[in-house]
């Protein structure tokens, strides 16, 4: 039979969620908003596939800058390293390791942000409007809530760290870190679908 | 003040009994890294079957993930070289494996209870058949062929 950790005593006293599934509620919650994201995330896509061939004027070979774009999707995988290392610090109860992962994703999620930034500025410079045509605010529209995405989970990395800091982040948070890092993972994984399909996939 | 009220007993901290790991690993921890403390003596989390990557592990995937980045960005380049519908199945085979890693190693889907596994393919299939059924419905695939 499974062993499932469900109560206090067999998640080294971990709040008790007591829930009609076992699960705590933290973990299921946070499971479908994810699930109901793909959805999001899969309706965004697939508006950008309908028109990215579909509009006049400046199209995706014109702008697109894949050393650049592959750079910062290396950024976004490290990132997705140092959340899973935060979370193996807090289980282990090392609170300055900890520390050091969450402030280190959070910065790599600025970098990635900051990125983004760029590229789209470079694009409004080359012509590339929001409102230029359908190719535009496909790509800005996806592209943008996926920033908006990182950014959310910039803001989460900073508070769990400003906790951290204040020593009210111990292990016995650790599903708090976990749950950040569902999140996190989620905007890493929607971003691997994004750069290939967006970005990789001939036109 | 009489001496027998002296704070001379150490000071007990209640989360020490806690702490995983034998005080040797734990001094180690704090010495070496992240990897001395074994997964599988650490405490589960809520919904977890089986014990986490260790921090080791977790590194190695990332290198994994790394490589195929690196290729599939190589990949990439070779249009105009090799078929487009080969570039095509190259890279979405690499992107399904990245996502398939990252979600099954790093959200722990492989460790953690099954209903969590079920919930997010749910959400994952509904949205692809979904979008392909709208995509097929507005003439998508006939206009990229």
């Amino acid at each position: 039979m499974e062993q499932v950790a469900t109560s206090p005593g067999q998640h080294g006293g971990h709040e008790d969620h007591g829930t009609g599934t076992g699960l705590s509620n933290a973990k299921l919650a946070i499971w479908l908003f994810l699930s109901s994201e793909c959805l999001l995330f899969g309706a965004l896509i697939s508006t950008y596939l309908l028109y990215r061939d579909r509009s006049q004027g400046i199209s995706a070979d014109d702008v697109y800058n894949i050393p650049f774009t592959s750079a910062t999707s290396f950024i976004l995988l490290m990132s997705s390293l140092t959340m899973v290392l935060a979370l193996a610090a807090i289980q282990r109860g090392d609170e300055r390791r900890l520390k050091i992962w969450l402030i280190a994703t959070a910065l790599f999620g600025m970098t990635f942000v900051g990125g983004q930034i760029f590229e789209f500025t470079e694009f409004v410079r080359e012509g590339l409007k929001i409102e230029t045509n359908l190719f535009g605010s496909s790509f800005y529209l996806l592209t943008g809530l996926h920033g908006l995405h990182v950014t959310a989970g910039i803001v989460w990395l900073l508070s769990l760290w400003g906790l951290a800091s204040q020593g009210r982040l111990t292990q016995r948070d650790s599903e708090k870190v976990e749950v950040a890092g569902l999140y996190w993972h989620f905007v890493d994984v929607v971003w691997i679908v994004i750069f290939t399909v967006v970005y990789l996939i001939p036109r | 003040m009489s001496e027998s009220d002296t704070s001379t007993q150490p000071v007990q901290d209640p989360d020490q009994d806690m702490l995983v790991g034998s005080p040797a690993e734990r001094a180690a921890e704090k010495t070496y890294g992240l990897s001395e403390i074994p997964p599988e003596e650490l405490p589960l989390l809520p919904g977890e079957l089986t014990a986490h990557p260790s921090p080791v592990q977790y590194v190695i995937i990332a290198m994994i993930l790394v490589v195929v980045t690196a290729v599939e960005v190589g990949v990439s380049y070779l249009e105009g070289d090799i078929p487009d519908g080969l570039i095509i199945v190259l890279l979405l085979g690499m992107g399904l494996f990245k996502f398939v890693v990252v979600a099954s190693y790093y959200m722990h889907l492989k460790t953690d209870r099954p209903l969590f596994r079920r919930l997010f393919i749910m959400g994952g299939v509904a949205a692809v058949t979904l979008y392909a059924i709208v995509l097929t419905t507005l003439h998508f695939w006939s206009n990229t062929g």
